[in-house]
C-alpha cells in the first residue's frame, strides 16, 4: 500500500483542501459504514413506502426502479472515476451521454451492423472524454471550468446539429433495450458488470491504485514517477468510454431523444456519487457504496409517486439528501481530522 | 471603464503599501482581468459596430441590451461576494426562481407587495444561511451543498406552481423594471450604481479586504484574527438576498413567474463572472467591475446573434470558447494551475 506513506509526505497540498483533512484510512470501516447507512436508509424508504401503500413491493416498481438505476448507474462510475482521480467533477457527462448515443443512433441508421455501431457510441464517449482532457491537462484549467464551458459549448454544438435522433424500430438495438433478463431490464446487467469491473480495477489493479493515487495527493504521485498528464488523460478518456456505454443504452430504451435529453441525469449522478461519500478532494470511494446510493436514489421517484404526492417532491428530496450527506460527510471528515 | 483607478488616492491609513504613481496603477489594473476584458468588449462593440451597422449603439438597441443584462447583473454583484470569499453558491438560479414564485403567489393571494417582498428577501438569507450553515460548520463542500440546494429549490418551486402561474403587475416595480431615465434603462442604471458600491467595498474598504483574505488563502486568514465563519455566512446571506431580489425584479419584469424561471441562470451568470476575472474554484479574485465588463460582453454578443438572426445556440458555444480563453489567460498570468 502506498496511500499512507503519501498522505504523510505531503508538504504541499492545494489551498482549498487542506491535508489534514484526508483520512489516511481509506478503504477501512468508513466504507462499510458508509454502506450500512445508505442500505439502512434505503430500507427504511423501502419499509415506509410499504406500510403506506402494501403494492409497493411489486414486480413492477422493481421494473421501474431498476430501469432509472441502469443509465444513471452507469454514468455514475463515470462520474465517479474522474473525482476518485482527483479530477473533481465532470459536468459536461450529460454531453457524453447524447453524443455517443447519437453516434449510435446514426450508425445504425447508415447501415452499419449492431456491433460496430455499439463501438462507434463507445469512441464517441472517449472521444468526448479525450478532448475534455487535453484541455485540462495541457491548459491546466481546472476541470470544473473545463467541462463547464466543453458541457454547454457541447450541447450548443449539438443543439445547432440535430434536432432529434431515432433508433430504428426494428434494430437489434431497440430490440435489447426492450427486453429482459432474469426478470429485470435488459439494460440493468450492463450497468452491474461496469461497476463490479470499474470496482474491482480501481482495487486491484496497477491502473486502479495509481487514479487512486494520483486523487489522493497528484505532487506525491508525481513525485512517485506516476506521469500526470498520461494519468488524467487516460482517466478522462476511460471515463468517457463509460459514458459511452451508458449513451449506447440511452439509445436502446429511448426511441427518440433531442440534445438536451441528458440534462435530467446531471444532478441525479453527482447526488449519487457525493452520497456514496465519494468525497470531491479526490483519492477515496468504494463502487459498491455507490451501487446502492444509486439504488436508493432511484427509489425516491417510485415511492413519491405510491405517496401520491406530485414527482417534483422528488427533487426536493433528493437536493435535501444530497445537503444532508455532504454535511454529514463533512463532519465527520472535520472530526477525524482532530 | 477604471473608476476605481482614477479615483484620488486616499493616505495609506489601513495599510502601508508604498503608494504607486497614478499612471502605474492605471497601467497595472490593466494588465489584470479588467483589462483583458475590456479589450473584449471593445471588441465586441466593434463586431457589433461593423456587422450590425450604426444601430448597434442606438438608444433603442441600447435599452433592450441595458434591459436584459439589469437583472442577472445585480444578482451577479450579490453572489460574486460569495465567489470572493471562496464559496460558490450554485442555487442563485434556483433561489431566483424560487423567491420569483413565492413573490409572486403571494402578491396574487392579495397581500401587500412590500411585505411580501420582504418576505421573499427574508428566505433568500435563510436559504443563504442554510448554504452556509451546512458548508461552514459542517465543511462540506460548497458545489455539493449548493447542487443539492439547486435541485431543492427548483423542486419546490415545481411543487408551488403546477400549472399556468398567476399574473401580477405591480405599478411601481414595473416602472422600475420596465422604465428608463435619459434613454438609460433604470434598471440598468441602478444594477451599475449596485456594481460600484459593490467595486468600492472590495477595493477601498477593511471589509472588502477581509473577504478577500478569507477567499485567497482561509487558514491564514483566520490566524490574522479574521472569522472566517463569519465573513462566509455573510456572504452565503448577501448571495441568497440577491438572487431573491433578482426573483422579485423578474416578477416585475415579466408580469408572472413560472416554475422554470432562472434554470440555468447561475451557470450563465458564473460564465460571466469567470469571463471578468472571478473564479468558481478558488476565492479572493475578481473585481465586480470586471463581472460587470463580462455580463456586457455576453449581453453584447446575444444582441448582436439576435440581431443578425442568428440560432441563439451559437451563443453557449461563443461563451464557452471566450470563457475558456479567460481562464487560460488567467493561468498565464499566474493563476491557479491544476496537474
Amino acid at each position: 500500500m502506498t496511500t499512507s506513506l503519501i498522505t504523510a509526505a505531503d508538504p504541499a497540498a492545494t489551498p482549498e483542501g487542506p491535508s489534514g483533512r484526508r483520512r489516511p484510512d481509506r478503504r477501512g470501516p468508513a466504507g462499510y459504514r458508509d454502506a450500512l447507512s445508505i442500505a439502512a436508509v434505503w430500507l427504511l424508504l423501502i419499509v415506509a413506502t410499504t406500510i403506506v401503500r402494501p403494492d409497493f413491493l411489486s414486480s413492477q416498481t422493481l421494473l421501474a426502479v431498476t430501469f432509472t438505476m441502469s443509465i444513471s448507474g452507469i454514468l455514475a462510475v463515470a462520474q465517479a472515476i474522474i473525482v476518485i482521480s482527483g479530477g473533481l467533477l465532470d459536468l459536461s457527462l450529460p454531453v457524453a451521454l447524447v453524443f455517443s448515443a447519437w453516434a449510435t443512433v446514426t450508425a445504425l441508421n447508415n447501415g452499419l451492423p449492431t456491433p460496430v455501431a455499439i463501438v462507434i457510441g463507445l469512441l464517441a464517449g472517449a472521444a468526448w472524454g479525450g478532448l475534455n482532457g487535453v484541455i485540462v491537462v495541457f491548459g491546466k484549467l481546472n476541470p470544473i471550468i473545463v467541462t463547464l464551458a466543453t458541457g454547454f459549448g457541447g450541447l450548443a454544438v449539438m443543439l445547432i446539429f440535430f434536432t432529434s435522433a431515432q433508433i430504428p424500430s426494428g434494430s437489434d438495438l431497440r430490440l435489447y433495450g426492450l427486453g429482459r433478463f432474469l426478470g429485470l431490464p435488459n439494460i440493468f446487467w450492463p450497468m452491474v458488470i461496469v461497476i463490479v469491473v470499474a470496482g474491482l480495477a480501481l482495487h486491484f489493479t496497477r491502473w486502479g491504485r495509481h487514479v487512486v493515487a494520483v486523487g489522493g495527493n497528484a505532487q506525491a504521485a508525481k513525485a512517485r514517477g506516476i506521469n500526470l498528464r498520461r494519468m488524467r488523460l487516460a482517466t478522462f478518456i476511460g471515463a468517457g468510454a463509460v459514458a459511452g456505454l451508458a449513451g449506447v443504452m440511452f439509445s436502446a430504451v429511448t426511441p427518440s431523444f433531442t440534445a438536451g435529453a441528458g440534462a435530467g441525469f446531471q444532478l441525479i449522478v453527482i447526488g449519487a456519487v457525493i452520497l456514496a461519500g465519494i468525497s470531491l478532494s479526490g483519492g477515496k470511494g468504494n463502487l459498491l457504496v455507490l451501487l446502492l446510493s444509486v439504488g436508493f436514489l432511484a427509489t425516491i421517484p417510485a415511492s413519491i409517486a405510491f405517496f401520491g404526492l406530485p414527482p417534483a417532491w422528488a427533487l426536493v428530496f433528493q437536493g435535501a439528501l444530497l445537503i444532508i450527506a455532504v454535511g454529514i460527510d463533512g463532519y465527520r471528515l472535520k472530526r477525524t481530522a482532530r | 471603464m477604471t473608476q476605481t483607478s482614477t479615483a484620488p488616492a486616499r493616505p495609506a491609513t489601513l495599510f502601508d503599501d508604498p503608494q504607486q504613481s497614478r499612471a502605474r496603477r492605471i497601467l497595472g489594473s490593466f494588465k489584470g482581468p479588467v483589462g483583458s476584458i475590456s479589450a473584449t468588449l471593445v471588441v465586441t462593440l466593434l463586431i457589433g459596430l461593423v456587422w450590425v451597422g450604426p444601430s448597434f449603439l442606438s438608444p433603442s438597441n441600447v435599452q433592450i441590451v441595458g434591459v436584459s443584462v439589469a437583472i442577472p447583473l445585480i444578482v451577479g454583484v450579490m453572489a460574486s461576494f460569495a465567489l470572493l470569499a471562496g464559496v460558490v453558491d450554485l442555487s442563485i438560479g434556483s433561489m431566483v426562481g424560487f423567491g420569483a414564485v413565492i413573490f409572486n403567489q403571494l402578491v396574487a393571494a392579495g397581500l401587500d407587495p412590500w411585505l411580501v417582498a420582504l418576505i421573499t428577501v427574508v428566505v433568500g438569507a435563510v436559504v443563504g444561511l442554510t448554504n452556509a450553515l451546512v458548508i461552514v460548520k459542517f465543511g462540506a463542500e460548497p458545489l455539493a451543498v449548493t447542487l443539492g440546494m439547486l435541485t431543492l429549490l427548483r423542486g419546490l418551486c415545481q411543487v408551488i406552481v403546477v400549472s399556468a402561474p398567476p399574473s401580477t403587475l405591480i405599478d411601481p416595480l414595473y416602472n422600475v423594471t420596465q422604465g428608463a431615465i435619459l434613454g438609460f434603462p433604470t434598471l440598468l442604471l441602478i444594477g451599475i450604481g449596485i456594481t460600484l458600491i459593490a467595486a468600492g467595498v472590495v477595493s477601498k474598504t477593511r471589509v472588502g479586504r477581509k473577504v478577500q483574505a478569507v477567499g485567497g488563502d482561509d487558514r491564514a486568514a483566520a490566524r490574522a484574527g479574521i472569522s472566517v465563519t463569519t465573513v462566509r455566512v455573510i456572504a452565503l446571506m448577501v448571495s441568497g438576498m440577491g438572487a431573491a431580489i433578482g426573483g422579485i425584479l423578474y416578477v416585475g419584469q415579466l408580469g408572472s413567474a413560472s416554475n422554470v424561471l432562472g434554470t440555468g441562470l447561475e451557470f450563465q451568470i458564473y460564465a460571466a463572472l469567470m469571463i471578468g476575472g472571478y473564479s468558481i474554484t478558488r476565492g479572493g479574485v475578481g473585481n465586480p467591475l470586471g463581472g460587470l465588463l463580462g455580463l456586457l460582453v455576453v449581453a453584447g454578443i446575444t444582441n448582436i446573434l439576435n440581431v443578425q438572426f442568428f440560432d441563439p445556440d451559437y451563443l453557449d458555444l461563443i461563451v464557452a470558447i471566450i470563457l475558456l480563453a479567460a481562464v487560460l489567460v488567467d493561468r498565464f498570468r499566474g493563476g491557479d494551475s491544476f496537474e
